[in-house]
């Protein structure tokens, strides 16, 4: 799943007014109906609950307004480290311990750090509910850091680098291509770091990260589930309520755009085919462009029945391996095509390809059998977001982390259904500028 | 006037100044925190009922209502599988299930792939041991052209020369590549080696197998079973048994049953004697060690005390083979133990991904965790551990559309019950000690075929304290066979 596409679509389907309204229950066509309630403790921890009783499961989103664009300059990598680091323990709970809790009792768990957010899940039989919030009070309140524990996580993260590294032999490209599409070192650097980085990361650092993001009022935590509302709230108030406040670190701003088109060419040491990146860095969206690129973006790539992969895999067939998406960082949006192809004569007419796609958005009006494929698998990745009770949880913490923005009322899926072939065109030229095209093609050697 | 007692006072003084204070400061630590607080009792699962129906033309239909869904889940079972496919063409229903999307008689695949984007929908196929299977998850108001689509691609299917081939190089470049991971290499020939002589070792058929299969042995091959007759359909979603059976009805009805034709399969003998057999992966940097052997199929009373004993072997990072493998003798990246079943038996086995100097003591290990739940090792509180897991988890399988249509369709095969997944909660809750160590006895007692893939050069020498070691080159040939330390 690709990042604006989430983020974006993750917004707006309930229709909230104000930190502690009462639930609502609003189902617009399709959409899943569950009622939400939100509130915020003393300490500045927002609190999202969503009750659903359809099987006796709940699960539990702890997040944090952090990742690796707080990473420092020369230390990338620390917000992964960290979110690593949130295993190893805490005051009543020894290192590892949370992983076999909740096992123990059937449960699921994992862990993600993202550009601007970091979150931490669990799903577990409800009549658990406490022993999670239990397990995730203890670490946002007495993680256990320590010198022995942050080299063991650093060791760790390492080597993972380094399989990853050596496993993907078109990695190194994509990173590459993320530093010529972003440009800024926040935004562009690799989640989870430069070894020679990491390496650099000091045990202070890890604690004044710590104390700077990981803190109640940098943080959301959503219930979603069988639950009754005023159980979770005396728990949540139990466990969650006397974690002081701290200090929350800011966010950087967006770097200025620059228009200038950027092409280059790395020769591959580990790869045995050839390929391209290729991209387009928008300038800032205006309202209602996102629906359209959402669109736009499963008329040309999304979908093997999308034009991209009609043209250049099925018909023309140039391309062996085609993937890539509408993406966001941290409030920069960009669109991105990876390819394979068979050698750089393959390349450069894919090249063309999608170039000659691209115009045809921008000068012909798309018909409307095509623009409803595009809408309804849109509509079905959209409205599978909220499937499962962990599905909905996450999807209220993107929602929040996201602005939750209360103006825009139900409407949100709509916004996309109402998509028209002409705001295609116009977004297409708005944004597709050929002056803005950054390209990489990957040789080998 | 009452007077307080001195201590009461005391304390009340105290009490007032933990609430000027504040609970967290005055503790130091809040009593709460120090352990993990009790579950409420555990709630009651309400399981939908699955609704059955069977069509005049011989279609079994079952429904799961979803209510609050605005998706729908289908998926079509054609009970016939790897087992079915002619004995000198393995590969045919791997072939015959990846092609039914791939084109009909009026639709090329390009069209038929957009008109399941245009439901917004995705198609799966898979052929397995005994059956194959066909699904799409769709939002609920395209339930009518979901199914007439299904019925273009089973009435009108066409098996295009072009498709053939085209699938058959697919799926060939996709085993040639399976074929660097170790793990896939251990499990294809475990089942080759486990299966040995028996109709079930087609389903460890090598790439090159492919290439002897043509356009006929597919028609044929669809001609033959997939057939109403031979069909499960589960439909999960927002309806009930009577909406589904005259919607499938009105677009399947002309789908025409026949008289299916297959041999009697008797279920394949367990394994005997330790065998252990190593497979060379080149260049591989990790191993994997995977130990099979036959056990029950999953209709009788062994399986809850089984999945037990599995769990508590090696259902998830606390159980033993992980412990033990990775914790205590960092030989694995991980070590687990499973079960899979089949019409006619189950197979239970361990994997383990380990680092290749520590294949020797790393079989011995597993052996040794085989062996001692045999010996009666396994205590209550093992068993009472594993169960909390197991019912815990099972709303967490059953959460998805997805899953649930597979449990029920799973039922429907086996012929499982239709009350087997509300009996399981009961069930789970009286699997005792005896129960598990008896199954233990029963089906664990008998020892494994034990596979080891791997770089040969790192490997082969340090099986040599094994009594028979069997080498096999890449191809799965057998090339030579260690005798008591001698390569011969």
């Amino acid at each position: 799943m690709h990042r604006t596409w989430r983020l974006q679509a993750a917004a707006i389907l309930l229709g909230l007014t104000a930190a502690s309204a009462p639930a609502v229950q609003v189902r617009p066509q399709n959409a899943p109906a569950f009622p939400v309630e939100r509130y915020q403790l003393r300490n500045g921890l927002e609190v999202i609950l969503a009750e659903d009783d359809s099987l006796p499961l709940v699960s539990v989103v702890v997040a944090y307004r952090v990742g690796s664009i707080h990473d420092a300059p020369g230390k990338s990598g620390l917000a992964y480290l960290m979110g690593n680091l949130m295993f190893q323990g805490s005051d009543n709970i020894s290192p590892m311990q949370h992983i076999h809790y909740i096992e123990k009792i059937g449960g699921e768990f994992n862990a993600m750090t993202a550009y601007d957010r970091t979150m931490f899940f669990q799903t577990a039989p409800a009549q658990h509910l406490a022993l999670l919030l239990w397990l995730e009070s203890d670490r946002m309140l007495s993680l256990s850091l320590s010198p022995a524990s942050v080299e063991r996580s650093r060791e760790a993260l390492i080597e993972e680098n380094r399989q990853r590294l050596g496993g993907d032999p078109h990695l190194s490209g994509a990173q590459i291509f993320d530093r010529m599409l972003y440009g800024d070192y926040a935004r562009a650097h690799p989640l989870s770091g430069a070894n020679e980085d990491l390496n650099r990361i000091t045990y202070q650092d890890v604690v004044a990260f710590h104390r700077n993001f990981y803190v109640p009022n940098n943080a959301v935590i959503c219930i979603s589930g069988d639950f009754r509302a005023a159980k979770a709230r005396e728990l949540v108030a139990r466990y969650f309520e006397t974690i002081p406040r701290g200090l929350r670190g800011p966010t950087p701003p967006p770097p200025p755009y620059e228009a200038a088109a950027v092409s280059q060419t790395l020769t591959e040491t580990l790869a045995s085919t050839p390929g391209f990146h290729m991209g387009f860095r928008f300038s800032a969206l205006q309202p209602g462009d996102i629906h359209t690129l959402g669109i736009i973006d499963y008329l040309l790539l999304q979908g093997r029945g999308s034009r991209l992969f009609r043209r250049l895999v099925r018909r023309d067939r140039l391309v062996l391996y085609l993937s890539g998406g509408l993406e966001e960082r941290a409030g920069v949006h960009a669109y991105r095509i990876f390819a394979l192809v068979n050698n750089e004569v393959m390349a450069e007419r894919s090249q063309k390809t999608i170039a000659g796609e691209i115009n045809r958005l921008k000068t012909s009006l798309v018909s409307e059998t095509e623009l409803q494929r595009a809408k309804n698998m849109f509509r079905a990745d959209y409205l599978g977001r909220t499937s499962t009770s962990l599905d909905k949880a996450i999807y209220l913490v993107d929602h929040y982390l996201d602005g939750w923005t209360f103006a825009s009322p139900v409407d949100d899926l709509d916004k996309y259904m109402r998509v028209t072939p002409s705001m295609i065109v116009s977004a297409a030229n708005r944004h597709f500028l050929t002056e803005k095209t950054v390209l990489l093609n990957i040789r080998i050697r | 006037m009452m007077r307080s007692h001195p201590f009461v006072k005391a304390a009340a003084a105290c009490l007032f100044f933990i609430l000027l204070i504040g609970p967290a400061e005055a503790a130091g630590q809040e009593r709460f925190r120090k352990s993990p607080p009790a579950p409420e009792p555990l709630p009651e699962l309400r399981l939908p009922p699955i609704e059955r129906h069977t069509l005049s033309n011989g279609l079994q239909l079952a429904v799961v209502p979803r209510p609050r869904s605005p998706f729908m889940h289908l998926r079509l079972i054609i009970q016939a599988g790897e087992v079915d496919s002619p004995e000198n063409r393995p590969g045919v229903a791997a072939l015959t299930a990846a092609l039914l999307n791939r084109g009909t008689a009026a639709l090329s695949a390009a069209d038929i792939e957009e008109r399941i984007e245009g439901l917004g929908a995705v198609f799966q196929a898979s052929a397995h041991m005994d059956y194959s299977s066909f699904s799409m998850t769709f939002l609920e108001e395209h339930l009518d052209d979901a199914l007439e689509l299904l019925k273009t691609l089973l009435l009108q299917a066409a098996f295009s020369a072009r498709e053939v081939e085209s699938a058959k190089k697919a799926m060939y470049y996709e085993l040639v590549e399976k074929s660097r991971d170790p793990e896939f290499v251990a499990n294809r020939h475990m089942f080759r080696l486990l299966f040995e002589g028996h109709p079930y070792a087609k389903i460890a058929y090598p790439e090159e197998a492919l290439t002897a299969v043509g356009q006929k042995d597919i028609a044929a091959f669809f001609e033959s079973f997939y057939k109403p007759n031979n069909a499960i359909l589960v439909l999960t979603g927002n309806l009930n048994i009577g909406l589904a059976s005259r919607k499938v009805s009105h677009h399947l009805n002309t789908w025409a049953s026949r008289k299916i034709e297959r041999d009697f399969i008797p279920p394949p003998p367990p394994n005997k004697k330790l065998r252990v057999a190593f497979i060379d992966v080149p260049r591989s940097r990790d191993a994997v060690i995977s130990t099979a052997n036959v056990i029950m199929p999953p209709t009788g009373a062994d399986l809850l005390p089984f999945l037990v004993l599995n769990h508590v072997l090696g259902g998830t990072t606390g159980s033993r083979l992980f412990l033990n493998l990775r914790e205590t003798n960092q030989y694995a990246y991980y070590a687990f133990s499973e079960t899979e079943f089949f019409r006619t038996c189950g197979v239970f086995r361990t994997r383990a991904r380990i680092t290749p100097d520590a294949a020797s003591p790393a079989l011995r290990e597993i052996l040794q965790e085989l062996q001692a739940a045999v010996d009666e090792t396994i205590t209550p509180f093992d068993i009472e551990q594993a169960k909390a897991f197991l019912i815990g988890n099972f709303p967490l399988r059953i959460e998805s559309l997805e899953n649930v249509s597979r449990r029920a369709s799973l039922i429907a095969l086996f012929n499982l019950g239709e009350d087997h997944w509300n009996r399981y909660y009961d069930g789970m809750r009286r699997v005792n000690l005896n129960a598990v160590r008896d199954v233990a006895r029963n089906y664990l007692q008998l020892p494994p075929i034990a596979v080891i893939a791997g770089s040969r050069d790192r490997i082969v020498d340090t099986l040599r304290n094994f009594e028979v070691v069997q080498i096999y080159d890449a191809k799965g040939i057998l090339r030579s066979t260690i005798v008591k330390g001698v390569e011969k």
